[in-house]
């Protein structure tokens, strides 16, 4: 038998060409790795020692009061404002991100097909995007640009009052106030489902059609299945961006907190608050997971089993090689200490 | 290759770049100690100063004080907002060397401000001040050291229009009149003549009617009211807030209240939404910021083509007494803790705040109406404030600019004649007092409850008293205790820890 052996590299130094290419290598991710060191890493770790702590940057130095875990007691006991946006925004993700994510699809969809102007309809549906990540979506919000003049907002609140708690049905009327700013969220989601869909090889809908199949079942079979893995990552994109955008009540409740001269609140607490919101969207980004992660369809579960029966098929075979080998051994053992003879032909059997 | 590491190295060079952008700070060598016959230091220095004003006007009075102090280059900013402004700044070590504060818990809490007694109470100029800045140590925190002095002063006012009074043929009230009077002239101007004609009000408010009184509210035999909400120097007394609290709330839900800007209500008294009480020509008594006068009614034709005729009179007092306090926004200003030259910074404070020097430069700077700030406006009409100095000349120079003056010499003088005892609002001046609005006061919502009438004010008396006293106690200790400028006396600190404890206790 046989056993293949594994490319080992040789062992040494490396030649000048390699070092060269590992230095360059190294040089180009240089900059993003400063980048995770100094904004990213450091700044993580500062926060997490600042939360245990009440802190008091005068002009003389910064003082560090240690309150254990006071910060956080304080947050949840004596700061209602804070469960409360909590709640507001768990409630607003839920409802808002199916809302961008559908939306997206139903653009890249329409962007996909064979439509006039397409380039240019992209570039109208992507300027959000630029849009969006500056003030200027501040001032938009401002003048009531993010709402629908014709959507009677009072009356929706109103209708979903008749069948859900107030406090939802104003969650559901916000949304729909702020209807346009929800789908100017959608920019990159659509670039995203858009790459996805042309990466759909066109011989499956050809396949499909001759068999007869309808542009509807087309999506549901084909085009969804497909593009599974993007919903999920446009989902779990739309999650971070509201968590972090300007528009988010929370981030200008820590940014507030953090600025804030009174002797309770400042960088500590605005550092506890802010793991605490970190965590609970950790949490969202997790149930979104679950919800849309990757689950094997039949035809994959097939595949994977039958891999698992070769795979123990292949074990057995070298089981009974093993067996042979070993009995062969034991024979050899055997007939050296002449304890067994093999039949010479000189009498019976 | 060679291309790829040239890329390489050309990107963390851009980056580094970039980081290095980010931070940096004026450095400045330490004073030299060589001063002059006056005691200023002779080295070239720059003072800056982050203020609320009128940024033109500042610049003025900067480069005059320049002209006087040639070795001294004054910067200066307008603040946006203190807390966010001020934190950055001491976390990027760029603190400004004198600035004004409209917080005074958040200038305490980080020890911004520097004790400057030495230089104040040293200060010949200093015995000319309004009575209140050293009989109540307005900007000292009831501690025996002063952190700040009142820098920007506006009196509160009670404005009225005497052509409203003389359209409903009522009487003028006399200048030194009292609380009952002021009430009793609300309602009976307060007129409606129907027949489609537009309403009569009796009071058009931006101040509300509880923080006037609140200072206005007894005799001070009976207590020394330093503060709002009663407070005397060491405890609160919400009782006195509560009375005004309800007779304002009683005066909106009975309709002597004229309704507010953007309102419905304001929409079907005048067919405007945006429309302004203050230019109707429909209400005689205001309770309006001082700096109204100057900025609205006073510019040129505003009241002749609305009717309208607006004089000033004090916030009347309960008691008829000759001589009582005046609610005042009152901003605070010192020197920073990280100040080089604390001397010249004072200097500096003092000529933009209280000093007569300054004041003098002001008037002639608001004299000249051909300056202008950026919006255009004459600088005398952008939010001057009133001089606390009692000098003379000042006065002079500072009643002058009033266009309505002459006209109605006698009531304006009255006015400027009553408003020496200025009491500035609780979060000037008394530690603790915004943390206790921030995260007990306004957070009930008291003043809506009881404006529609679902509650009255004298329920909250006594848990709001407690609440305060705690909150001022605990502010006491942390600020002035041993984690803060350590400036208290022992018997203080139990005293003040006695008040925490007995709440926390509870």
């Amino acid at each position: 038998m046989s056993k293949e052996k594994k490319v080992k590299k040789p062992k040494g130094k490396l030649g000048k060409l390699e070092k060269r290419e590992a230095r360059a290598g190294y040089l180009f991710i240089a900059p993003w790795l400063i980048g995770v060191i100094l904004f990213m890493l450091y700044p993580l770790a500062q926060s997490f020692y600042y939360m245990w702590y009440n802190i008091r940057i005068t002009p003389l130095g910064t003082k560090f009061i240690p309150v254990g875990t006071g910060n956080f007691t304080q947050i949840w006991l004596e700061n209602p404002e804070f469960p409360k946006q909590i709640v507001t925004y768990l409630w607003q993700t839920i409802v808002q991100v199916p809302i961008i994510v559908v939306f997206a699809l139903m653009i890249a969809m329409m962007l996909n097909g064979k439509i006039r102007f397409k380039g240019f309809f992209r570039l109208i549906f992507f300027l959000p995007v630029i849009i969006v990540s500056g003030p200027v979506m501040n001032m938009l919000v401002d003048q009531e640009a993010a709402s629908i003049p014709a959507m009677n907002i009072q009356s929706i609140t109103a209708a979903f009052g008749t069948f859900l708690p107030q406090s939802a049905a104003e969650s559901v009327g916000e949304i729909f106030s702020n209807m346009i700013m929800i789908l100017w969220y959608s920019g990159v989601q659509i670039l995203i489902f858009l790459s996805a869909l042309q990466k759909i090889d066109p011989a499956l809908y050809e396949a499909a059609k001759i068999d007869g199949g309808s542009k509807w079942e087309c999506f549901w079979k084909i085009t969804l299945p497909t593009i599974k893995p993007m919903i999920l990552l446009n989902a779990v994109y739309s999650v971070i961006f509201m968590s972090s955008n300007e528009q988010n009540e929370l981030i200008n409740m820590i940014q507030r907190a953090m600025f804030s001269g009174t002797k309770e609140k400042g960088y500590g607490y605005a550092s506890a608050m802010a793991w605490m919101y970190s965590l609970v969207v950790t949490l969202v980004v997790l149930v979104f997971f679950l919800l849309l992660g990757s689950k094997k369809d039949v035809y994959d579960r097939q595949v994977k089993k039958r891999k698992r029966a070769m795979k123990k098929e292949a074990r057995l075979v070298k089981k009974i090689e093993r067996r042979g080998i070993r009995n062969v051994k034991k024979l050899e053992k055997a007939r050296k200490k002449r304890k067994y003879r093999t039949y010479t032909g000189e009498s019976d059997y | 290759m060679k291309k790829r590491f040239l890329v390489s190295v050309l990107l963390i060079i851009t980056m580094l770049a970039t980081l290095a952008g980010c931070g940096g700070s004026k450095k400045t060598s330490g004073p030299s100690g060589n001063v002059d016959e006056n005691g200023v230091t002779t080295d070239e220095i720059t003072l800056s100063f982050w203020h609320y004003e009128d940024e033109t006007t500042v610049t003025l009075l900067a480069e005059k004080f320049m002209e006087k102090y040639p070795n001294i280059t004054v910067e200066h900013r307008v603040i946006e907002d203190m807390s966010t402004d001020l934190s950055a700044a001491a976390a990027a070590g760029n603190f400004p060397d004198v600035f004004e504060g409209t917080d005074s818990d958040t200038a305490l809490a980080n020890m911004y401000w520097a004790d400057i007694s030495e230089y104040f109470d040293a200060d010949p100029e200093n015995e000319n001040l309004m009575a209140t800045i050293k009989e109540y140590g307005l900007g000292c925190f009831d501690t025996d050291c002063r952190f700040a002095v009142p820098m920007v002063y506006w009196p509160s006012a009670v404005f009225v229009d005497k052509a409203v009074i003389e359209k409903l043929n009522l009487e003028m009230p006399r200048t030194d009149w009292t609380w009952a009077e002021m009430i009793q002239l609300i309602k009976d101007a307060t007129v409606d003549p129907g027949a489609g004609e537009m309403k009569y009000y009796g009071l058009g408010y931006y101040n509300r009617l509880d923080s006037l009184y609140g200072i206005a509210a007894c005799a001070s035999s009976e207590r020394q009211i330093k503060g709002e909400f009663g407070f005397d120097g060491d405890t609160f007394d919400l009782q006195y807030w509560a009375i005004g609290e309800q007779e304002f709330s009683d005066l909106k839900l009975a309709g002597y209240v004229a309704p507010q800007t953007e309102t419905q209500e304001m929409e079907d008294w005048t067919g405007d939404w945006e429309a302004w009480f203050g230019a109707t020509g429909h209400v005689a008594v205001f309770s309006e910021g001082f700096w109204t006068y100057m900025n609205i009614w006073a510019q040129d034709g505003y009241q002749e083509d609305l009717g309208l005729e607006i004089v000033p009179y004090v916030t009347p007092n309960v008691v008829d007494e000759p001589e009582h306090n005046v609610i005042a926004t009152m901003y605070m200003g010192g020197v920073s803790t990280s100040c080089q030259y604390p001397y010249e910074a004072y200097l500096l404070l003092k000529w933009m705040g209280w000093g007569i020097e300054g004041w003098k430069a002001r008037i002639e700077i608001y004299n000249d109406t051909s300056i202008t700030n950026a919006s255009g406006v004459p600088l005398k009409h952008s939010t001057m404030p009133t001089p606390i100095t009692l000098d003379e000349e000042v006065w002079a120079g500072y009643k002058a600019l009033f266009p309505g003056y002459e006209e109605n010499k006698v009531i304006w003088d009255d006015f400027f004649a009553n408003i020496t005892r200025p009491v500035p609002y609780g979060w000037y001046n008394i530690a603790g007092y915004w943390n206790f609005c921030d995260q007990y006061f306004n957070k009930i919502g008291i003043h809506d409850l009881v404006d529609k009438g679902t509650a009255k004010a004298a329920d909250y008396v006594e848990e709001a008293t407690e609440q305060a006293n705690y909150y001022h106690a605990e502010a006491m200790i942390s600020y002035f205790g041993p984690n803060g400028y350590d400036v208290l006396s022992d018997e203080d600190l139990a005293k003040y820890q006695a008040v925490v404890d007995s709440f926390t206790a509870q």
